[in-house]
């Protein structure tokens, strides 16, 4: 087809004929893990609870709702979840909009205190809870000497708005800081007065917000595993209900239906999250940051005083668990004591420091996996990508415990090497978590102009050492946020590692189920508060690291470097 | 075989946008060549295909006598500028420059002579240690161009290098991009929207539209004999006319222009072009001698711009604006005022005139 003359076609050397296919290779790995370790359990659960002798069943679901005891879960699942949902929404709302629409003082403080409950295990809130006002809680038994206590849908309910109410503020922490504050000035200048203001035009700006946090609420409550198991009592929701026709039936088949039952309104808040945050994205500018009208007096104490609550309950929270964990006798002998410390269960210590190097091997692999994930979806875009994407946001719409239930029914099989060592759990979890990390990858990436990539490679360099030299430097800050994310997951998940611990294996975070089961609830604080100083440690240590010129040099144009 | 550079029916299509159409084009070994065109014109997307990061939707980018469309941008032997430098913020000055050479595994000590070379030639030895943030623009764009040109590539391809920069550096560094190539005698390939950039640093100048490559040649060919009234307007500055052609004048409103050799164009709408500095202002009652009087006209000077060495004038010609450019000291000489009525005269030899349908013409979309 040339005309004479020109017939030389240049052809790219084998390096670079390689070089074109790393990608792919990187791409289809990638994908065709979160496959075998996701989809494939998940497809082994819906599997056992349709399939009975080779043939396609409702069986299982027959019994489930024939069941008066089993099925009431599903209606208590949903009763805790959306009043939880709704309380916490709202706390979160005054709360976030406190801190991003009036000059109250101490926001910081305030800010720091919402995320607190991101460190510990989401068993704390019912220990601390029953400890207040359990059978002997301080509050109940000892103060005003009543027999009521929390046990139960109220128990479950106050722990989860406990537990839910950082995700909450993030989101609506965000979207109050994207709404033009113009908008509520120009509708003030216009004369309507603040309580107008406030419904007609604050709350409907924010509204994609406010779904998208109850949406999360929602999720989070229903999904959520060591909250309800600790103060639940009878009170039976899905995921408690797995838990013991697994453990304490050995029904997987049940196990495995009523997994199935609660995939669909978890994945169905999850979709409702994912679309809205699509179309909140338009919302999120890169607007100036307007200047905020100092509040009124009035409305100033108002919210100090709100805050100060909120801020004081997730407080007491921590101080309760703590302080139970060194004390003799809570609430009778308050004499300071480590003896809660010397661990009667079969993990004991050991567990902490299997913890500890599980988290550590989760807080890698998920940083890695995510930022690579991330790299190919935002900047690469190989054939087939949104099919990765896809895939990489789907774990968010999968409970933990219905993936570990997965887990145990999918791989237990000898062929699968992994099966039975820690590796399983590290997979696991960072599998459950890879969502909000390829995300935030992907935000990230998004920063990099792509002329630094593209001047990389006109000088020479090929898709890998690109990555190694440019990609990875540029990507620092959100591979340690990235690495904390999932050290953090690892050291407080429950639901995710529960089915996969084993009687050689022990993780921190099951000990404090064990050892609240067997009755030593002062020592369930006590690891508690052991799981808790090792996250705030590793915070600690990574914020020393970026502290000094390390990480310092990364930051792009933000943070000039000073050698 | 010298390194030429050629374009032929390179073309670009993204989705049912046409971005680069049937482009065809030699670029001659040590040749300094600017792409200018308007936003969107396709000149990006051309220099896009020559460094590899766009693949043609078809035609051909020839280098060395070889067809070069497979080969990926790493193999290319070409340095590549950006209009956002596009250093590699997490590296100093020094390990910028040196990237290149690592890519190459050149030998440690000739790649510290090298650098060092490098940096010397841009001027910025002293500092070598810092980041690109703690750099000015300016600064940042000589490392860019240090850092392009350490591999030693046979052709640099500068994609809007200056537009970020404010006016007095972006003159100043285009003097060093200049002064380099004619040092080095390396091709380079430089796209920008600025025409008086364009003139002021080619050896030759490709006008573009529309993906459509409009006129080329030296920069005192572009302006002086703009073949359409596209590069008329687009290079420089120029008043416009749309008359009718009555033999070998134009009837424009009231008045009737002498333009010689219109005779045999084909179109009876013709659009007259002539350039600010080319009409002439006088002040009323100043002899008239030797002028052709159809070309005379009057006018009332409505504002005065003073831009250095020219006075730039808008003149209301019968409700017609029309831009004259006088050189100051005749400007002082003859004591212009706004609000003064002038004289103005059109040499007839100062008009480029187009027939008017040729612009359709050249505006159609492709099939």
């Amino acid at each position: 087809m040339d005309k004479a003359g020109i017939d030389t076609y240049a052809h790219p050397s084998i390096k670079f004929k390689i070089d074109k296919f790393i990608i792919i290779v990187v791409t289809v790995c990638i994908a065709a893990a979160l496959v075998f370790f996701m989809l494939f359990p998940i497809g082994t659960i819906l599997k056992m609870s349709f399939v009975k002798e080779g043939g396609f069943t409702l069986e299982n679901y027959l019994k489930y709702f024939q069941n008066p005891r089993i099925s009431r879960s599903l209606y208590n699942s949903f009763y805790v979840s959306i009043i939880t949902m709704v309380i916490t929404t709202i706390l979160a709302f005054f709360y976030a909009y406190a801190l991003q629409r009036t000059t109250i003082r101490g926001k910081g403080f305030f800010y720091i205190i919402a995320f607190m409950p991101l460190i510990a295990p989401s068993i704390m809130q019912a220990l601390a809870l029953i400890f207040l006002f359990g059978r002997n809680g301080l509050i109940t038994a000892h103060f005003l000497k009543i027999s009521w206590s929390i046990y139960g849908a109220t128990g479950i309910i106050a722990s989860e708005v406990l537990y839910c109410f950082p995700h909450a503020v993030v989101i609506l922490y965000t979207t109050l800081s994207a709404v033009d504050t113009r908008l509520d000035e120009a509708a003030q200048s216009l004369g309507a007065s603040s309580l107008k203001v406030f419904w007609k035009v604050t709350v409907p700006a924010a509204k994609y917000g406010l779904v998208s946090a109850a949406a999360l609420t929602f999720n989070l409550t229903i999904t959520d595993f060591g909250n309800p198991v600790v103060i639940g009592g009878d009170y039976n929701v899905l995921a408690t209900e797995i838990f013991s026709q697994v453990t304490n039936l050995y029904r997987f088949d049940l196990g495995a239906t009523i997994s199935v039952i609660l995939l669909v309104p978890s994945v169905c808040a999850f979709l409702i999250n994912y679309y809205i945050s699509k179309r909140g994205f338009a919302l999120i500018s890169g607007a100036a940051r307007p200047f905020l009208q100092p509040s009124r007096t009035f409305k100033k104490w108002g919210f100090t005083i709100y805050c100060g609550l909120i801020a004081f309950a997730i407080m007491l929270v921590f101080a309760t668990v703590i302080m139970g964990s060194f004390v003799k006798v809570w609430p009778y002998d308050w004499t300071l004591t480590l003896k809660h410390f010397h661990f009667p269960s079969l993990g004991g210590y050991a567990s902490i420091w299997t913890s500890f190097k599980v988290s550590m091997a989760v807080g890698l692999l998920g940083a890695f996996s995510t930022l690579i994930a991330g790299y190919i979806v935002e900047k690469k875009r190989p054939f087939g990508v949104e099919f990765l994407y896809l895939l990489s946001v789907m774990p968010a719409a999968i409970p933990g415990l219905v993936m570990g239930l997965g887990y145990i029914l999918a791989f237990n099989e000898p062929y699968y090497f992994f099966y039975g060592t820690p590796w399983i759990i590290v997979i696991c979890v960072v599998i459950c978590n890879f969502t909000l990390g390829t995300l935030s990858s992907v935000a990230n990436l998004k920063n990099i102009d792509p002329s630094v990539e593209e001047a990389a490679i006109s000088l020479g360099a090929d898709s890998v050492r690109t990555f190694i030299k440019v990609i990875f430097p540029l990507s620092m800050v959100a591979f340690v946020q990235n690495f904390i994310y999932f050290f953090m997951r690892a050291m407080t998940t429950i639901s995710a590692v529960i089915f996969l611990v084993t009687a050689t294996i022990h993780l921190a975070a099951i000990e404090i189920i064990q050892l609240d089961n067997d009755g030593w609830t002062a020592s369930a604080n006590a690891m508690t508060t052991c799981i808790i100083a090792i996250v705030v440690g590793m915070l600690l240590v990574l914020r020393l690291l970026a502290g000094t010129r390390g990480f310092a040099g990364f930051g792009g144009a933000t943070s000039a470097p000073s050698g | 075989m010298s390194k030429d550079l050629k374009l032929e029916n390179l073309t670009k299509v993204f989705g049912n946008l046409v971005a680069v159409n049937r482009v065809n084009l030699e670029i001659r070994e040590g040749e300094f060549v600017c792409l200018l065109g308007p936003s969107g014109c396709g000149k990006t997307t051309i220099l896009r295909m020559i460094t590899g990061f766009e693949t043609p939707t078809e035609g051909k980018v020839i280098y060395f006598g070889k067809v070069i469309n497979n080969l990926m941008p790493q193999q290319r032997d070409f340095g590549i500028i950006f209009q956002s430098y596009a250093l590699f913020p997490n590296m100093n000055v020094q390990e910028n420059i040196a990237f290149g050479l690592k890519m190459r595994r050149v030998p440690k000590k000739t790649l510290r002579e090298r650098v060092n070379e490098m940096l010397d030639l841009v001027g910025l030895y002293d500092w070598r240690e810092n980041y690109p943030a703690q750099l000015s623009g300016g600064q940042q764009q000589r490392v860019a161009l240090a850092r392009a040109l350490a591999p030693n590539p046979s052709v640099l391809l500068l994609d809007e290098p200056l537009s970020a920069l404010d006016a007095k550096i972006r003159v100043r560094l285009r003097a060093v991009i200049k002064r380099l190539q004619q040092e080095l005698g390396i091709t380079m390939i430089y796209v920008t929207h600025d025409q008086e950039e364009a003139l002021a640093i080619a050896d030759r100048v490709v006008v573009m539209e529309l993906g459509k490559i409009k006129q080329e040649g030296s920069p005192l060919e572009i302006y002086k004999f703009p073949k359409s009234s596209f590069v008329a307007d687009f290079v420089g500055t120029s008043n416009f006319f749309k008359g009718k052609r009555q033999r070998d004048k134009v009837q424009f409103k009231d008045w009737e222009f002498l333009v010689p050799g219109i005779e045999s164009m084909s179109t009876e709408e013709i659009y007259l072009a002539v350039r600010p500095e080319k009409v002439e202002v006088m002040r009323p009652g100043e002899t008239t001698e030797g002028l052709e009087r159809s070309n005379l006209t009057h006018g009332r000077i409505e504002v005065i711009t003073f831009l250095g060495a020219v006075v730039r004038l808008l003149i209301s010609m019968d409700g017609e604006e029309i831009i004259c450019d006088v050189v100051e000291k005749d400007f002082e000489l003859k004591n212009l005022n706004r609000g003064d009525s002038v004289d103005l005269y059109f040499p007839p030899e100062a008009f480029l005139a187009y027939p008017s349908s040729s612009t359709e013409e050249e505006h159609a979309s492709p099939e």
